[in-house]
């Protein structure tokens, strides 16, 4: 299943890509568009509550009043509150599962996953909160089940569904209370969803600005063409037949309906406990290796790993031994052993004057060292014209199908583990007349920032840099993902043949 | 800058995203319940009688109490459940029995069932019993009633059945 789901949203990736460019794709930004989203519901939540009246005969009539009195202003701000949540509900379903296909929910990842399962549940009360605020007969719908559902736990003395008997039964001050819970769910909402990435250093809680500008100009439209409405105001001495629903969170409402109460409870807790047990139960995927390892000898305290590490999994101490000085430290429980540290670290340059070379901090899987040694081993095995050194990461293109005898690749967990001053060294030394960069697609790292560093590195936006003595028209970065993985193989050929025409090749852009 | 082609593929996915979510935060419609059906609800929520009967305390007993405890006599906290039967028609749709509430059974008994019946004449039948030491029941409606198509009739209790 997990392999299927990856195949869809690789070709989404793509035709998302295609239309709207990676740094715009809004498959990379699911995350960054439900907190986008959460904003819209909040502003326009505001406007509407100004004009709300929490009674019984207010509620309908005063939300009529907003859609159809001033449906130029207040219409189209129901319209977006109801809108921007169902799709705060789509984007953060295909969330989850994106990141279930793409295998990025154990591990350190585990809280980020587990902390995103509650805010589901937050959503769905907060939106169906606001259903019932409305007062229509969905509304009356939304109360009676609810009722139905709660009452069937044990811990229930009076039953809720005595406040919905009839039309005497009802208080207004139920619909202060449910105004109070209307604003309290999403602020307890909006509280676990900054815990929610609170371990993730520089999370993308903003989506690209055009991306925001299209989708709210998409909403306007939507607004305008069909706008959000009530339906018949509820009645409780009248039996709700027929009702238009929300089926994107009113959908369990047909469960409690159709199987019962308990039945659903045992489905929706159920499922939700299996989906948080998740990064825990065995699978078929690889082990992690070891983490980052600090070397006090070579490490200087620049703190470059610490500004590079995804995941906060660096800080920095007092030095060992070295008075004055820094030194880097790893927490085990963060790290990811992605080696984007080994990559950003000063030392980890061949052009060192050392015996052997060492570096401040590597992931012991992968040491810098092995891969100056594998580099350089698989260079000089190489016997044709137009050498190409191709670093590719393990979850992006499948760089081992450019193996041939003019073209060496090297896989490793993220390709920001290549220190750009290999790049240098494999040119300069004449190991390679060039070297591609590949990985995971742009702006969709495996490990979240892996070739937005990369890109910055050799734009010289970041430390350490690509210096800049270093031709670019013997680089290519390609992030193409591993769907991209038969264009890379092209692109490569394509590569060789410029290299061999030895024409002026343009330079590479590396974003 | 974003090529035409570009800025119709946004176009069309922005369409295809919107236009489906649009649709499906009101249709289609559910039907909940036939039209031609109506729905009676029972709702009680009724203290039974206490179980046991008060007994006078002996001196001893008494001095053994604290200042602000001392009372002449005894009297058990425990109250009846309710033994609740709902007869429609003659048949029975509803027969249980509702423990009173808290730690020590001295709260109300509280319950609350609905039933969808078809619309049209009916012969209602509710028993009660609140009284553990009474034989039989000790509360009763009998009465035929006439549903309309989508009503909803309440049956509650207040110092005896009452139906709305």
């Amino acid at each position: 299943m997990k392999t299927l789901l990856k195949k869809g949203f690789n070709q989404l990736d793509n035709l998302f890509s295609l239309a709207f460019t990676p740094q715009w794709n809004p498959m990379y930004q699911l995350g960054a568009l439900s907190f986008f989203y959460f904003w819209v519901v909040a502003a326009t939540g505001v406007y509407l509550f100004i004009f709300f009246e929490t009674s019984i005969s207010g509620a309908h009539t005063s939300l009529e009043q907003i859609t159809h009195g001033q449906w130029y202003i207040g219409g189209v701000m129901r319209s977006f509150h109801r809108y921007a949540s169902a799709a705060m509900g789509i984007c953060m379903t295909l969330h989850m599962l994106r990141e279930f296909a793409l295998d990025r929910y154990s591990g350190v990842r585990w809280f980020s996953w587990v902390s995103g399962i509650p805010l589901l549940w937050l959503l769905f009360a907060s939106a169906i909160g606001g259903y019932w605020l409305v007062w229509d007969i969905q509304a009356q719908y939304i109360a009676q089940l609810t009722a139905q559902w709660f009452d069937w736990l044990p811990i229930m003395v009076d039953p809720m569904a005595g406040n919905f008997l009839n039309e005497s039964a009802l208080s207004d001050r139920f619909f202060s209370l449910l105004v109070f819970l209307h604003i309290g769910i999403p602020l307890t909402l909006l509280l676990g969803m900054f815990i929610h990435i609170k371990r993730i250093t520089g999370a993308r809680n903003n989506p690209a600005r055009g991306l925001a500008a299209g989708t709210l100009g998409a909403m306007l439209v939507v607004s305008l063409w069909q706008p959000a409405l009530s339906q018949a105001p509820a009645n409780l001495d009248v039996a709700v037949t027929e009702v238009g629903l929300d089926w994107i969170f009113l959908n369990p409402y047909t469960l409690i309906d159709s199987w019962g109460p308990g039945q659903t409870w045992a489905l929706l807790v159920g499922l939700s406990t299996a989906l948080t047990l998740l990064p825990w139960l065995p699978s078929r995927r690889e082990k992690p290796t070891p983490v980052a390892v600090v070397d006090p000898d070579n490490c200087n305290g620049c703190g470059w790993c610490l500004a590079d590490c995804p995941y906060d999994a660096v800080t920095m101490k007092e030095h060992d031994y070295k008075k004055g000085h820094q030194q880097s430290v790893v927490n085990p429980d963060l790290c990811i052993s992605c080696g984007i540290c080994a990559g950003a670290c000063p030392s980890s340059s061949p052009f060192r004057h050392v015996d052997e070379l060492t570096t401040g901090i590597s992931i012991p899987g992968f040491h810098i060292k092995d891969l100056l040694t594998l580099t350089e081993k698989k260079l000089h095995a190489l016997k044709g014209s137009n050498r190409i050194m191709v670093y590719g990461c393990d979850h992006g293109s499948v760089v081992d199908k450019l193996t041939s005898d003019s073209v060496a690749t090297i896989s490793m967990p993220c390709t920001a583990l290549v220190p750009p001053a290999f790049i240098d060294y494999v040119l300069r030394k004449e190991l390679a007349e060039g070297v591609m960069i590949s990985g995971c697609c742009e702006g969709d790292c495996y490990y979240r920032l892996g070739n937005t560093w990369m890109d910055q590195r050799f734009s010289n936006e970041r430390m350490p840099p690509l210096r800049t003595r270093v031709p670019r028209e013997k680089i290519r970065v390609r992030w193409l993902g591993e769907q991209g993985t038969g264009q890379l193989v092209r692109e490569v050929a394509e590569f060789q043949t410029e290299l061999a025409a030895g024409a002026p090749l343009p330079i590479e852009e590396v974003s | 800058m974003p090529g035409v082609a570009q800025i119709f593929g946004q176009i069309v996915l922005y369409a295809l995203f919107f236009v489906p979510l649009a649709y499906i935060t009101h249709s289609p419609t559910h039907q909940y319940l036939p039209d031609d059906m109506a729905v009676l609800k029972i709702a009680i929520r009724h203290a039974g009688k206490i179980i046991g009967e008060c007994t006078p305390l002996t001196g001893a007993e008494y001095d053994k109490l604290a200042a602000n405890m001392k009372r002449p006599e005894l009297c058990p906290r425990e109250r009846s459940p309710l033994k609740l039967t709902l007869l429609l028609d003659g048949e029975a749709l509803y027969r249980d029995t509702i423990p009173a509430s808290g730690l020590h059974r001295d709260g109300v008994s509280s319950m609350y069932q609905r039933f969808v019946l078809p619309a049209g004449p009916h012969h209602l039948q509710l028993f009660m019993n609140d009284d553990a030491s009474a034989e039989g029941n000790t509360w009763e409606l009998d009465q035929n009633i006439e549903l309309l198509p989508t009503q909803v009739m309440v049956a509650q209790f207040r110092e005896g059945f009452v139906l709305q």
